[in-house]
């Protein structure tokens, strides 16, 4: 199997994402109130947590939703690992986040869950993509 | 290779965030950050009788009491997700009153919170200041607690920044008063809540879950008793 089908969803998951976080980036950085149906989302972004060391914690995801999309355009070998490996990362950083509100903050931030949920979904995409691509590797060697 | 990479980077994140939040990031504190729910407070409270710590009608059938500090992460859980919901319910419809019984036991920024809020009760305006004080709670004693965000919250809870007088000895008695019923109660954690009809024998109820629905029970068993 191509692995097209896995960049394609991969990078339509990484442009959802880059809309969530950046605009979570846009209502920290203009101060305006987050579209949210409870309070919870604007009780997040108020929190510590909301920032590290002064960047927003939207803006890395922002970043990271880019590095992705950059990545899919690289050479298969490197993009395949590289969005792996950067989706993890925000993957387990996401894990963190959602413990935080849970039971730090106490209040869940719907925009920060759609964002975890994304890259959850891009790192289960990334997974599929190794192993299509190494089983094809092994098919041709074998 | 890539995987344990991956997973340094995000144990940096962690660890920067932690760090971050530790040391109190620059803007955090006292930042321009907007107030968080002027609008929502106003209308949930809004047209709702406040006497000094109690919100709703004197005759109403059931009394609940809360006690809480209103730096507890949980306290502010139970007053953003449940609180609403039984204002709305039972409060607007004259069949609930509820006490705020304020405690001070976690650090500083409770106590200054706590005796802003009890110098907003004369102007019966306690609740508004509560309730905004959860919407906009920091992290534990990092200082949240601001000059800057005790004088918006009032502002926009009606009461004049300049007049309130959190060093009040009315403030320091009600406080006072607060500690020793939640001694005399045996409460241990917060928040405490507890119910009975007025005037009555109450008793607590279990805060397992801080979502409406046992609370709400609680209150339907009052008003059926």
């Amino acid at each position: 199997m191509s692995e097209r089908p896995y960049v394609l969803a991969s990078g339509g998951l990484a442009a959802l994402g880059a809309a969530v976080a950046g605009y979570l980036t846009y209502s920290h950085y203009a101060h305006v109130t987050v579209a949210c149906p409870t309070s919870g989302c604007e009780t997040v972004q108020s929190s510590a947590y909301s920032e590290v060391f002064g960047i927003p914690v939207g803006l890395l995801g922002l970043v990271a939703y880019l590095v992705i999309l950059a990545a899919l355009v690289a050479p298969p070998e490197t993009s395949r690992w590289l969005v792996l490996g950067v989706a993890l990362s925000g993957f387990v950083f996401s894990t963190y986040l959602v413990l935080v509100q849970a039971f730090r903050i106490g209040a869940f931030c719907t925009w920060c869950l759609a964002s975890d949920a994304i890259v959850a979904l891009i790192v289960i995409v990334a997974l599929l993509r190794v192993r299509t691509a190494e089983g094809a590797a092994a098919g041709r060697s074998g | 290779m890539v995987l344990a990479a991956a997973l340094v980077l995000a144990a940096v994140l962690i660890a920067a965030s932690l760090v971050s939040v530790t040391r109190g990031s620059p803007s955090a504190p006292d930042g321009p950050r907007p107030l968080i729910g002027a609008r929502e407070v106003s209308d949930l409270f809004h047209g709702l009788p406040q006497n000094g710590t109690v919100l709703g009608r004197a005759n109403a059938p059931v009394t609940m009491v809360e006690y809480a500090d209103l730096q507890c992460p949980y306290c502010g859980m139970w007053e953003r997700n449940t609180l609403p919901v039984l204002v709305r319910q039972y409060v607007r419809t004259g069949k609930l009153r509820i006490e705020f019984r304020g405690l001070a036991f976690i650090g500083a920024d409770s106590e200054i919170a706590l005796r802003t809020a009890l110098a907003a009760s004369s102007e019966n305006r306690l609740w508004n200041v509560v309730e905004l004080l959860y919407l906009n709670q920091g992290v534990e004693n990092s200082g949240w607690v601001t000059p800057s965000l005790l004088s918006g919250i009032l502002t926009a809870a009606g009461v004049d920044p300049a007049a309130a007088q959190p060093g009040s000895s009315t403030v320091g008695r009600l406080q006072a008063q607060a500690t020793a019923e939640a001694q005399a109660a045996g409460v241990r954690a917060t928040p405490t809540v507890e119910i009975g009809r007025t005037g009555q024998a109450l008793h607590t109820i279990d805060t397992t879950s801080l979502s409406p629905p046992p609370f709400q029970a609680a209150v339907r068993q009052e008003l059926g008793s």
